[in-house]
């Protein structure tokens, strides 16, 4: 198995356009957080943690026209995916390159610009406002046009699980390099769910603060440029005796030189299956996730020198993962802190930007701040005190291992551990699984034909043991056979045909409880999201639902799948276009193969709408069926 | 009163998407988030919160505060007739 290894790294940020500027930041305990000044919304009250860049600016940085209509989220990832290859400075041409992003706004800023027209840049929006086709955009931008892109959507956990997936697929074999990370802009149709959840603060975020009342959201983007220790050899080695870069980083030389000894050690994604939008009060699922994070980079709690929490200065989040952390450290909790005081809450982004921050502090010896604390909480941990970070500094130059923590609604909690040194290396014996294809074309299309059939899954290590297929609104009737009145009150269609699915393919299979679930959506339950952005489009910003908001993401089919199943094992939600049920296969057969589960619900489930079939009609796309719902179990074959 | 009370169960059962509850076993007095009760959750909570803004111009700008008026729809009643603005 080989090592997985950061050959580079690019960020921007509310504290800064690239890394050299966010370290500074960093260092002088300089928050990005602030007054509203590029999103276009009414609610000024709500301080967030915006990148200091217009969208011309950034497409002027592009080379781009300004005129173009580009996402933010597209714009702001390229930045980052250029930053970062040019601080790999690998040679890609010959190699099989993936770049794998976690997203869930995708290019709902441009869709809620455009939404009342005109016609002509609603429907450029539309084409690339699914998080696939922002991935590929944004790919394409940063000039990986041959790349294959994945977009991982598991909510605020969905950088790390990005980061994750690429280090599974560099360790199988299956892509020489990927870069990925995560990349989401504000938009007005998040910033009023999390308002309709009452989670704002009003001031400046205070996690783990007795006083906390909530978070600020922020937005960037960071990707990680990962590669095998297999394939590091020449070039890693002539880059880091190149005064190239150095004389480019002229602000801190010294965070170019030690980059190539940065590994990425091990990696948990756990769920917490409890809530949709709010977390357990023992942090199970955090509580997995760092345990087997930990268990997999081969440490001990007592060899993590600094955790870099999800704290997003909720009372609910703050508190869970305080008793996560306990259960864990017991009495060995290494200093903790929460950026967000520092970036807000860059939600899908956020595990890619706070890995990159572990990097940073890791390479420079030095303690990210816990901006914003000042009373200690009982029910919550001791962050980091500014008076204590001279001190623990000093320590902290010893120190090799980090652990970085990114949870998710839906209880989509990921863990990440970092560390200087590495693992034993073994040569690879693996053959490569990937061939590379050519360009998708956008096209907001489900594409349901180029789905695999049941055949194209009756390969030599998996096979199917159960599987269910819905299309039609008429098959929702035998619901009630498997859900309370109570609990299909709040189900859209799409979350009924799912778990009418997911439960006839487990009965088949005999499978009470998968160990892991997996699931593939183009658009998530777009029939509650445009429900959503309709309101807020013609009624304002006020009085806005939020049972539509939580169910606008796109992992909320399998978060309530592992809610119902109490499945606290891998779960992960892949939103690549009509490409999303092959990644999701190929996900299941990694883990069966890998022996990291031996049971797997694998589902694609996508619904269109009135309004969606309208514009596929207008733009000459294949029109969408209402309703598409398929669940199998998968194991291995015996 | 009583019209106030049937009017916010009406507009409960339907913000709230309680099907298969029907207006005359919706006892106001019946505790709305206790298990024995009509079963509601936090969420609900928030969606009680935007119901009685759009109806009757009331904003509880803390869910916390909304843990007293919220046992039952005779509260609520009794709290929106105190402090309705329309």
């Amino acid at each position: 198995m080989a090592n997985v290894i950061v050959a580079g790294y690019g960020i921007i940020c509310a504290i800064g356009n690239d890394a050299s500027a966010v370290l500074k930041s960093l260092k002088e305990g300089q928050t990005g957080i602030g007054p509203m000044r590029y999103l276009q919304s009414s609610h000024k009250e709500l301080p967030v943690g915006e990148v200091k860049l217009s969208n011309e600016e950034m497409k002027q940085m592009l080379g781009l026209d300004k005129e173009a209509i580009i996402s933010r989220t597209a714009l702001m990832g390229a930045i980052a995916i250029r930053q970062a290859l040019e601080h790999a400075q690998l040679t890609l041409k010959g190699k099989r390159v993936v770049v794998i992003s976690g997203t869930t706004v995708g290019g709902m800023d441009m869709t809620e610009r455009y939404f009342k027209g005109p016609s002509a840049e609603l429907e450029e929006a539309l084409r690339k406002h699914d998080c696939g086709s922002s991935t590929r955009q944004m790919a394409n931008l940063a000039g990986l046009v041959d790349a294959e892109v994945c977009t991982v959507s598991t909510a605020c956990s969905s950088a790390v699980n990005a980061i994750i997936l690429g280090s599974e697929m560099l360790k199988r074999g299956e892509a020489d390099i990927v870069i990925a990370g995560g990349t989401e802009a504000l938009s007005m149709f998040h910033l009023n769910g999390f308002n309709s959840l009452m989670i704002l603060d009003k001031a400046q975020c205070r996690p783990f603060d007795k006083t906390r009342t909530g978070l600020n959201l922020g937005e960037g983007a960071a990707f990680l440029v990962l590669t095998h220790t297999l394939v590091k050899s020449k070039e890693l080695r002539v880059k880091n005796n190149s005064n190239n870069l150095e004389r480019k980083s002229s602000s801190n030389p010294s965070l170019f030189t030690l980059h190539s000894s940065v590994y990425i050690r091990g990696y948990a994604n756990r769920c917490d299956a409890f809530h949709q939008t709010a977390s357990s009060e023992n942090g199970e699922g955090a509580f997995l996730a760092m345990t087997d994070a930990l268990k997999m980079a081969g440490l001990r709690p007592e060899d993590i020198s600094y955790i870099n929490a999800h704290g997003t200065g909720t009372p609910n989040n703050d508190a869970s993962e305080s008793e996560a952390i306990r259960r864990v450290f017991a009495d060995n909790i290494p200093p903790v802190s929460s950026t967000k005081g520092f970036t807000g809450h860059t939600t899908s982004a956020s595990g890619a930007i706070e890995t990159v921050i572990c990097i940073l502090a890791l390479q420079n010896n030095f303690l990210p701040a816990n901006l914003g604390w000042k009373e200690q909480d009982e029910a919550c941990i001791t962050p980091l005190g500014n008076e204590e970070l001279r001190m623990k500094n000093e320590e902290f130059a010893t120190a090799r291992n980090i652990l970085c923590n990114s949870f998710g609604f839906g209880g989509n909690d990921s863990a990440v551990v970092i560390g200087k040194s590495s693992l034993p290396d073994f040569s690879s014996k693996e053959q490569p699984l990937l061939k590379r294809r050519g360009q998708e074309a956008f096209s907001p299309s489900l594409n349901l034909k180029s789905f695999p059939s049941g055949e194209d899954l009756g390969e030599a290590t998996t096979c199917v043991l159960g599987e269910a297929v819905i299309d039609d609104v008429e098959q929702l009737g035998e619901l009630r056979e498997f859900v309370t009145a109570g609990e299909a009150r709040r189900m859209g269609k799409l979350m009924k045909a799912a778990t009418i699915t997911s439960m006839r393919a487990l009965r088949q299979a005999g499978v009470e409880r998968p160990d892991a679930i997996i699931t593939a959506t183009a658009y998530g339950m777009l029939e509650t999201s445009e429900r959503f952005l309709t309101d807020m489009v013609e009624n304002g910003e006020e009085m806005l639902s939020p049972t539509l908001f939580m169910q606008s993401t796109h992992n909320t089919i399998g978060s309530a799948l592992a809610i119902r199943l109490k499945c606290h094992g891998y779960n992960i939600t892949y939103s690549q276009g009509a490409d999303s049920f092959r990644w999701a296969l190929r996900d299941a057969k990694r883990l069966i193969e890998t022996g990291k589960a031996k049971t797997v619900l694998v589902g694609q489930h996508d619904e269109a709408t009135p309004m969606m079939q309208h514009f596929c009609r207008l733009m000459g796309c294949p029109v969408p069926p209402m309703l598409y719902s398929r669940s199998i179990v998968l194991s291995r074959k015996t | 009163m009583e019209q106030l009370i049937n009017d916010l169960k009406q507009q409960i059962k339907e913000v709230l998407n309680l099907e298969e509850l029907s207006l005359e076993d919706f006892d106001a007095d019946a505790p709305l988030f206790a298990d024995e009760g009509i079963g509601l959750d936090s969420i609900d909570v928030l969606e009680i919160i935007v119901l009685l803004e759009k109806q009757y111009g009331i904003r509880l700008a803390n869910p916390k505060e909304g843990k007293a008026i919220f046992k039952s729809v005779r509260t609520i009643a009794e709290y929106v007739q105190a402090n309705r603005k329309k």
